[in-house]
């Protein structure tokens, strides 16, 4: 134990290097206050595989806005009586303290206290069964309570990340636990697969593949693997985004000429042409609340982002600053909208607050594309490109937080998607 | 290429009827004749054809990219104007906040005359009270003293049971300071003292009041008046100032 | 930065004209033979299948001569490639000696089809840049049927940035993969 720990304070910041891992996760810049949290060793942690406690403190790292105060080696268990002058003065915000034991049918249970000493609120706790094959998630889901304690916001330890991975000429759709363990792959082929989306339960994932050697779009089922055909038309079909009711997608079309946008029912029926133009229409993504499809054009000119009422109706430009500006994501709140900005010959991710139309660059790479927001809208997921090879990065909504996430050797990583909170 | 063999059909049979009766009725150099007439005339329609359709064609294709040239230019226009609509509505707007400001600023101004028929009947507007306060603040703010210093002894008759009392006073008697109308700060700074005392800014008027004095020359009234702060008001950051002053004073001696 | 295309059209069509009046009799009309079965209409799809031209007997000398002249270093029908500038979809110029060419070609046979591919450098959103390639083969397309080609001979594809010709982050790299490819039946 006392091995295992002085290894997790060695690597802080570079977690999650396990066998199993697809993706590295490496914070490369850190909220200006971070939280210090101490996070004793759970008691009976030794019944289990692998360590519970350095998941939960791995996941509380990774997001940049915790700091790790050393416990110390012992194993507290939750119900220890605890002097929390003494953790004030190791300079701990919060402590948490934990207890594993056994239970019927080869389960365990997990008691966590946590303290929030700046605050003196009283101790929060909660209590988990779970089976050793959930322990991870398990753990994600302690790291989320302890977070939304802390910080009010809910935490996304326990969602997930679709991304495509390409290596060899072979293309593979893939989804990963938020922390890059536990990697799935939903769909291989020899061909590109390109922009996943999440359907607003989780279960499904909608996807363009170029199998047929065009494009065309499909809907996987995360719980059955069968895949169906949404859009089989003359021509492309791309672009899916699922409308928030997750029974309708906005799509891409070029059954007429130019690529047009069209929502239509997840079986197929139901086509509905949205905006019409002689220009190129595309990426199309619904506000949170349904009401507008924000998407891509080049009706004036140069590309820019445009938002039109989800039923039809006179288009209104969003972006003015610069000569592209492609791929509207909303934030879960539709209070902001993250994109790709040309700036300078580079390509960067851009936030625009919508109230003020206030623009920050957030990444200062110069081939970002693909943001996606995580579901608290703290993170904005994003592919880039380093040393020639594809890489996914992770920005924080306010520009500070900063995390590199690397494929496996020799492969390129792209198109991010990040998966809901409420997830099968 | 369709009508080219149509008429190659037709000029066939034409030949074929004709054939049987040329013996009959003709020449063979007559029908000769009338044969290269016909097909003189059937090429000359032809190429009259042609050119026509070549004509056409070309007339299209120049149409065609004329439209795309149009297609093109309009989206440009259309860029521009829809870049053009938001920064008119951005300079509306920006213009219509500065009016506002400057409204603000002159009504304040303007007021300050009819000071005494406004004590008459004071009006009731519970947000007045805020607001009055605020504009006089922005005047400060603003680095215009004199005008500050007005509202603030404006503000200190026109609402007398004000919360901002303490604070009028203390940034009346500041605004009045700047203006070097030390006498009448000197007599703010202390009538802050001596009414609210407890109020936080009462050891910084103090220290205002010792800044008054030094400045008149009367620095015998500025000591005694740094060492009431030290000694009424231990721990804060006024004290400290007061004691810093002390300091310097005794050592200039 | 969006040009229109300047192709010079009167030339072009007197061109055509010629190539029609001169090669229109010996038109063989041979049956064109598919390597590859059409788009497998994946099950579920309501969209219509892309028609292709039906698997037929190997009557393959005329056949060969012409898919001989498609590609006959000497001919511009072997010039099978259209390159764009950067964030546009109009051609140049220089291009309409060859278009005027494959008008030529599909007016002659009109058994055989025409695929046209647009494609884009890799910079930018994978999206934005398949409805790029669209337009790119779009307006070859267009070009092609303004000199009279029938529609029905011609599909348009995009297959954005996905295929790249040269795997460079330079710009002679990117020149090379913004363009659109012509492929005759037979070569898809």
């Amino acid at each position: 134990m006392i091995k295992f720990f002085r290894l997790m304070t060695a690597v802080l910041g570079l977690v999650a290097t396990a066998a199993h891992a697809q993706l590295t996760v490496e914070i490369t810049g850190a909220g200006a206050n971070r939280i210090p949290v101490a996070i004793a060793n759970f008691a009976g942690e030794g019944l289990l595989p692998q360590a519970l406690t350095g998941v939960v403190r791995a996941d509380l790292e990774r997001s940049g806005l915790f700091k790790m105060i050393d416990p110390g080696p012992a194993q507290v268990p939750e119900n220890a009586a605890i002097d929390l002058n003494q953790w004030k003065d190791r300079g701990a915000d919060a402590l948490a303290l934990a207890s594993i034991l056994p239970v019927p049918g080869g389960r365990y249970e997990v008691r966590m206290r946590l303290y929030d000493i700046a605050r003196q609120n009283k101790p929060d706790g909660m209590i988990f069964v779970f089976a050793p094959a959930t322990m991870r998630e398990t753990g994600h889901r302690i790291a989320d309570f302890i977070y939304e304690k802390m910080t009010g916001e809910k935490g996304v330890f326990s969602t997930r990340i679709a991304y495509v991975s390409k290596s060899a000429g072979r293309f593979e759709l893939k989804v990963d636990d938020a922390d890059g363990q536990n990697p799935r792959t939903a769909l291989r082929s020899t061909e590109p697969i390109i922009s996943p989306a999440w359907s607003p339960d989780g279960s499904r994932l909608a996807y363009v593949s170029f199998q047929a050697k065009k494009p065309i779009i499909y809907v996987h089922s995360l719980a059955t693997g069968a895949q169906t055909v949404v859009a089989n038309f003359k021509g492309s079909n791309s672009a899916p985004a699922w409308a928030p009711d997750g029974k309708r997608l906005a799509i891409v079309l070029t059954k007429d000429g130019s690529s047009q946008i069209y929502t239509i029912n997840v079986d197929g029926s139901g086509l509905n042409r949205v905006v019409s133009s002689s220009a190129i229409d595309t990426e199309p993504q619904f506000s949170p609340d349904g009401q507008f499809i924000y998407f891509t054009s080049d009706r004036g000119g140069s590309p820019q982002i445009y938002r039109v009422p989800a039923g039809g109706g006179n288009p209104e430009r969003v972006t003015f600053e610069g000569s592209y500006n492609v791929t509207p994501r909303l934030s879960p709140d539709g209070k902001s909208l993250a994109y790709v900005t040309r700036n300078g010959g580079r390509f960067q991710i851009a936030s625009m607050d919508l109230a003020s139309r206030q623009v920050q660059i957030l990444t200062d790479s110069s081939r970002d594309e693909s943001p996606s927001f995580a579901p608290n809208g703290r993170m904005i997921i994003y592919a880039s490109e380093i040393g020639g090879r594809g890489v996914l990065s992770a920005v924080s909504a306010d520009g500070r937080v900063r995390q590199k996430l690397s494929g496996q050797a020799g492969g390129d990583v792209r198109e991010p998607a990040w998966g809901p909170f409420n997830q099968p | 290429m369709q009508a080219r063999n149509g008429v190659a059909a037709a000029l066939a049979a034409l030949f074929l009827i004709a054939a049987p009766a040329r013996a009959a009725l003709f020449d063979d150099d007559i029908a000769r004749q009338r044969i290269e007439d016909l097909r003189a005339d059937t090429k000359a329609r032809i190429d009259a054809l042609t050119q026509k359709l070549e004509q056409s064609q070309r007339m299209q294709g120049d149409l065609g990219n004329q439209i795309e040239s149009l297609r093109g230019e309009i989206a440009k226009l259309r860029g521009q104007v829809e870049v053009l609509t938001y920064e008119l509505e951005a300079a509306t707007k920006r213009q219509k906040d500065f009016y506002l400001d400057l409204d603000n600023r002159l009504r304040v101004l303007e007021t300050q005359p009819a000071k005494p028929a406004a004590a008459a009947e004071p009006a009731v507007d519970p947000a007045a009270e805020p607001r009055d306060y605020e504009a006089a603040l922005n005047l400060l703010k603003g680095g215009k003293y004199p005008e500050a210093q007005v509202a603030f002894e404006n503000f200190i008759k026109a609402w007398p049971k004000s919360n901002f009392q303490p604070a009028a006073h203390y940034w009346a008697a500041s605004a009045a300071f700047q203006t070097k109308a030390y006498s009448r700060a000197a007599e703010l700074y202390q009538q802050l003292y001596a009414q609210w005392p407890a109020d936080v800014r009462a050891p910084e008027a103090l220290i205002g009041l010792a800044n008054t004095q030094q400045v008149q020359g009367d620095a015998k009234g500025a000591k005694k008046t740094l060492e009431t702060v030290v000694a009424q008001y231990p721990g804060t950051s006024s004290a400290d100032t007061a004691r810093q002053r002390l300091k310097q004073m005794a050592s200039k001696k | 930065m969006r040009t229109p295309t300047k192709i010079t059209l009167a030339a072009l069509t007197l061109a055509v004209l010629a190539g029609c009046s001169s090669t229109g009799p010996e038109q063989p009309a041979a049956p064109t033979e598919d390597k590859k079965p059409a788009t497998p209409s994946t099950g579920g799809a309501t969209g219509a299948p892309v028609t292709q031209p039906q698997v037929g007997a190997k009557q393959m000398t005329p056949e060969e001569a012409l898919l001989a002249q498609l590609k006959d270093p000497n001919s511009p029908l072997s010039k099978r490639i259209v390159y764009f500038d950067y964030d546009s979809y109009a051609i140049k110029d220089s291009y309409a000696p060859i278009i005027s060419a494959h008008a030529k070609f599909l007016i002659a046979n009109p058994k055989f089809r025409m695929l046209i591919q647009g494609n884009t450098d890799e910079r930018g959103s994978r999206e934005y840049n398949l409805a790029l390639g669209q337009k790119r083969a779009e307006a070859v397309k267009r070009a092609l049927m303004l000199l009279g080609v029938n529609e029905a001979q011609i599909e348009s594809v995009s297959l954005g940035e996905e295929k790249p010709r040269m795997m460079g982050t330079d710009e002679a790299s990117y020149a090379e993969n913004r363009r659109s490819e012509i492929l005759y039946s037979g070569e898809y």
